[in-house]
């Protein structure tokens, strides 16, 4: 036996074992196919082509239908408000006595800046459904508070820009419910008390399919022992109706307040704060990922089972023998390249659909508001979640047909079947498939939402950790 | 200990197939291992669970004395081309040994160190789809290169190449066998290792035949026999097997004699007046010496079976 | 004749295709069971304006278990091409177009008659779930039989369209080569245009979008009542859809003659 001297690698020494590396292979693999570049492209593409649809798309509809109803646009500002002028800090106080309006009628107190259609507010108010709540703003907001048997005493003071809203079962013992910082409250604001109600809903079936209408549902209370500190002797209590709704000035006595031995008693119709019946034109020209996504899904799958057809896989492992490792790169790869996919696609569909639907006399949505920036950044994201669960079942299932038609199947059943079925079990689905995660891209909190935005992108997160989990489980076990 | 593969007692079993049993050998430093056995015979697993790709229901494989999946930057500990198809078709071959050379934490440089080494230099700029089987069984050594490993595997390299392809993988076998690396070749046909391999490591049916060096095998195979030229071959074969030999027909004027020296035949036909053309030692080839091997192990195990019923 | 066979031999011994035939059938009649368990007389104004097309809502599962023809149709080609029996099929039958009209007999015979198994379980279902859920003879609902015409032809027209779906993957597969992007392009094409139509505002775009989408004008077979509401009628709707396949059958023929195998 040659006692031979054993060979030393030469680059033994310059080898360098680091994640950092793993995913440059990554990175590499994938680039350099041509036709999942190709995919990636064609997704930002398609998804940018159907918001500029939607966005002509938007202007037909707008013609012929006259101006559209002031009230659709985003927000309520309905309901009754009985007030009077409030100079810098003071105290409304008043008990409500009687209510009339269902279980989601508010009765209660409120500051706001002026009689201006939209202008910030504080309203403390007591609902049949859900007690007292303090609520602000034309989207989401406020906080929850007690019980609300009647009669119930509520205060709202304002100090500086903070209003904060105390509740008492008998006007001795108060406890807060909440307070909020009205951002361009004015010094001279109005105080008093308010009736609203939300829309009722109604559902109807027919020709096989059902459609939704809100219908605008009127709110009556009584209130007493009102007082106002720092008080206006013999300032006079002025009523704010319904700008432009039903029960405004054009139908006198379907709102209104009357006053008699102290006791005031307000009605009106609709509600203030969010328009639960807005468009949600983000989400609309958004929704071109529907159709991107394929793409992404289709080249996400290909970069882990072309590993299998090619049997790379074996190569893979012999290079990097970690496996949950090669698992982690690759998810990472894909879900950071589909993610800026993603991010150039709703970029791109938000700014090329401005002009186009400025030149239809359609407002867009607003590039900095908060929920906007969540839809756009969100929807980058959620591509690159799916790439990253395409991934995971591509993992699980090693074969791009049935892996690309299950993905495939699990982010569009609720869009496939939806119009046959219910409204409520077209909402469980979008609960509960992974097609949730769109629920991101809503802007506006509407009647119809099957699941909140974070929410809905959680159902998609857990879904993908459920199926990373089993891929890479799988991927250790199995034999190469 | 560097560069050898060990593999000690590996068992896989497939479903209802034993496709590895009790299988021990090593790869040595310095040599070419030839792994020989006939389709089927369970090498490529075995390459497999050495690289850590099959988990051994038993046994262990360790390279450089570690098992392959704990290995940190396991391409400069073993270079393996188990597969040379396994390949994106529509990936340059530049870009394929470069991923490689990422995942495995090598220098970029190596790359073009290895395009030069295989003589790639011309084709590393086109997709692998359109390689010849010869270009991609290049690009499969060049990326078993990358890491410059001690130990080196490679699958059946030379099937289906073109003599010229089959010269040039020896000649590099060799030269990467005397720089001291460890080198498993493995093959479903003796003949393609001919004068290739050091060592040979025989199987059949997953178990181990033989592991032995090639001079050893080839005598072992010759088993003393002589080859007699005579046209008195009648003759020639009475007086040998009335002195104890066997003696077979081997054609119209040849027999081969086992059991008897040559000097021994010569001094009998010489005595006894038989004419004779030429005497001389049997050489098998190495195709033969592995066609009686595996008879014998068959042989063997058809015997053993009828002793303990 | 002998290359229908070998098609069908082919086409028979793979497992997948018995998994994706029974999966026809099963998802066919499970979701379509479902989607009719899940609906009800109680948002109709009353339950006899309810005006709901029964057999419509009964073979809905169609709009999911159709998956499985689309991947049995690319699979047909573009599986050849993927495992590379492409070439010993072409060296059997030299006649490129033979081959694929092989296929496509084999392949809408198979998908045929899963079809029918599925779209009569859907109605057997149906028809022991709709009483329960509102929809009784009383209310103008009748129970579903296939004596009834348009119940009748809806059920067929289900089968065709279920046939023609696969003929169109079998054509996209045969083009593309690739059974993954076929797979993804067919499905998108299929799926996406109804949620399309959700998206545009303008009526006559929608219905514009109906009449020309594969998947809404090809189901609209499955009327049985208010035809005059349809945006394309029932058999104009297959129409649309034989030209979908047609064109991609056509497509396929062309590129498989043209090109080197």
């Amino acid at each position: 036996m040659t006692a031979a001297t054993s060979y030393r690698s030469t680059v033994q020494a310059e080898a360098r074992d680091g994640f950092g590396r793993l995913l440059l292979a990554e990175w590499t693999k994938f680039r350099t196919v041509p036709r999942w570049v190709l995919a990636v492209g064609a997704s930002v593409a398609l998804t940018v082509l159907v918001a500029l649809l939607t966005a002509a798309g938007s202007a037909s509809s707008g013609t012929g239908e006259g101006t559209a109803d002031p009230a659709r646009s985003g927000i309520f500002d309905m309901g009754h408000f009985t007030y009077q002028p409030l100079e810098g800090d003071g105290t409304v106080t008043a008990r409500v006595t009687a209510q009339e309006g269902g279980a989601r009628a508010k009765a209660g107190l409120m500051i706001r800046g002026s009689a201006e259609r939209g202008t910030p507010y504080a309203a403390l108010a007591v609902t049949p459904g859900d007690g007292v709540r303090l609520q602000t703003g034309y989207r989401d907001g406020g906080a929850g508070g007690g019980p609300g048997a009647l009669p119930r005493w509520l205060r709202l003071t304002r100090s500086g820009t903070t209003v904060t809203g105390y509740e008492s079962p008998d006007g001795r013992a108060w406890s807060r419910v909440g307070s909020v910082r009205l951002e361009g409250l004015p010094r001279s604001a109005l105080a008093g008390m308010f009736v609203a109600a939300p829309d009722d809903v109604v559902v109807e079936r027919r020709f096989g399919s059902e459609s939704i209408s809100g219908e605008p549902a009127a709110a009556t209370a009584a209130f007493d022992r009102v007082s106002m500190v720092p008080a206006r002797p013999g300032a006079a209590w002025q009523d704010r109706g319904t700008p432009g709704g039903p029960g405004g000035p054009a139908e006198p006595g379907a709102g209104g307040s009357t006053l008699s031995g102290g006791t005031f008693t307000l009605s009106g119709y609709g509600d203030i704060g969010p328009n639960a019946f807005a468009d949600d034109l983000t989400k609309t020209i958004l929704t071109g990922v529907l159709i991107g996504q394929t793409a992404i899904v289709a080249a996400a799958v290909l970069f882990v089972t072309s590993e299998y057809r090619r049997r790379t896989l074996r190569t893979t492992f012999a290079a990097s023998p970690r496996r949950g490792r090669v698992l982690a790169a690759k998810a990472l790869v894909a879900g950071l390249v589909s993610l800026a996919a993603g991010l150039a696609a709703s970029c791109g569909a938000m700014l090329l659909a401005r002009p186009m639907l400025r030149s239809n006399g359609v407002a867009p949505p607003p590039l900095w508001d908060a929920a906007v920036l969540r839809a756009v950044l969100g929807t980058a994201a959620l591509l690159g979640v799916i790439a990253v669960f395409a991934v995971a079942v591509a993992v699980i299932v090693r074969r791009s047909a049935p892996a690309i038609t299950i993905v495939l199947l699990l982010l569009l059943v609720p869009q496939i079947v939806a119009t046959g079925l219910p409204l409520s079990a077209a909402r469980w689905l979008e609960r509960l498939t992974p097609a949730a995660g769109f629920a991101i891209q809503q802007t506006v909190a509407r009647f119809d939402r099957a699941i909140g935005p974070w929410a809905g992108f959680g159902v998609l997160c857990a879904y993908t950790a459920l199926a990373l989990a089993a891929a890479a489980f799988l991927l250790r076990r199995r034999d190469a | 200990m560097d560069a050898t593969i060990e593999v000690r007692g590996l068992r896989k079993r497939y479903g209802p197939t034993l496709a590895v049993d009790a299988l021990s050998f090593t790869a040595r430093p310095g040599q070419v291992t030839g792994f020989v056995g006939p389709n089927g015979a369970g090498k490529s697993t075995t390459l497999r669970m050495i690289m850590g790709l099959d988990r051994p229901d038993a046994g262990s494989a360790l390279v450089g004395g570690r098992p392959y999946r704990s290995l940190r930057t396991p391409l400069c500990r073993l270079g393996a081309m188990l597969d040379a198809s396994a390949v994106h078709p529509a990936r340059r071959a530049r870009d394929h040994l470069r991923w490689l050379a990422h995942a495995g934490g090598l220098p970029r440089r190596r790359v073009e160190e290895v395009i030069e080494l295989t003589g790639l230099a011309s084709a590393a700029g086109r997709r692998a789809g359109g390689f010849s089987l010869g270009m991609r069984q290049r690009l499969g050594i060049a990326a078993a290169l990358l890491g410059d490993p001690p130990a080196l595997m490679f699958d059946e390299p030379v099937n289906g190449l073109d003599p010229e392809g089959i010269t040039w993988i020896r000649g590099l076998l060799r030269s990467l066998a005397a720089e001291g690396r460890a080198v498993l070749v493995s093959s479903h046909l003796m003949s393609e290792l001919e004068g290739g391999a050091d060592r040979l490591v025989v199987i059949g049916r997953g178990r181990l035949i033989a592991d032995t060096s090639v001079a050893d095998l080839l005598e072992a195979a010759s088993g003393g026999r002589v080859e007699l030229r005579t046209a008195e071959r009648q003759e020639a074969m009475t007086v040998l097997a009335r002195a104890g030999a066997t003696v077979t027909a081997a054609g119209p004027g040849a027999v081969t004699v086992a059991g008897l020296p040559a000097e021994r035949i010569i001094a009998l036909l010489t005595g006894e007046g038989v004419a004779f053309s030429g005497v001389s030692e049997h050489r098998a080839s190495l195709e033969e010496a592995y066609m009686e091997l595996t008879r014998d192990a068959v042989e063997f195990r058809a015997v053993a079976g009828r002793e303990a019923p | 004749m002998s290359a229908l066979h070998a098609e069908w031999t082919k086409l028979r011994t793979l497992p997948s295709t018995w998994w994706l035939l029974a999966a026809l059938a099963g998802i066919t009649a499970a979701a379509g069971a479902a989607v009719t368990g899940a609906v009800d007389t109680s948002a109709c104004p009353d339950p006899a304006a309810c005006r709901e097309d029964t057999a419509k809502l009964a073979l809905s599962g169609v709009q999911i278990g159709q998956v499985a023809a689309v991947v049995l149709g690319v699979l047909a080609v573009g599986g050849e091409y993927a495992t590379g029996t492409i070439a010993a099929t072409l060296a059997a039958v030299p006649r490129r177009g033979a081959v694929l009209a092989a296929k496509a007999a084999v392949v809408a015979a198979a998908v045929a008659a899963a079809g029918s198994a599925g779209v009569l379980a859907s109605l057997a279902a149906g028809r022991g779930i709709l009483p329960g859920n509102g929809f009784t003879a009383a209310n103008g609902h009748p129970p579903l039989s296939l004596l009834d015409g348009a119940t009748a032809r809806a059920a067929a027209g289900t089968v065709l369209y279920l046939v023609l779906v696969a003929l169109l993957s079998l054509g996209a597969g045969t083009a593309v080569r690739e059974p993954a992007a076929a797979i993804t392009a067919v499905l998108a094409l299929l799926w996406i245009v109804p949620v399309l139509t959700r998206l545009a505002g303008d009526p006559r775009w929608q219905e514009r979008l109906e009449r020309l989408a594969p998947m809404t004008a090809g189901l609209a077979v499955q009327a049985t009542r208010d035809l005059d509401r349809l945006p394309i009628g029932p058999w104009a709707g297959m129409g649309v859809l034989a030209g979908y396949a047609a064109a991609a059958l056509a497509a396929g023929w062309i590129l498989l003659a043209a090109r080197d195998a």
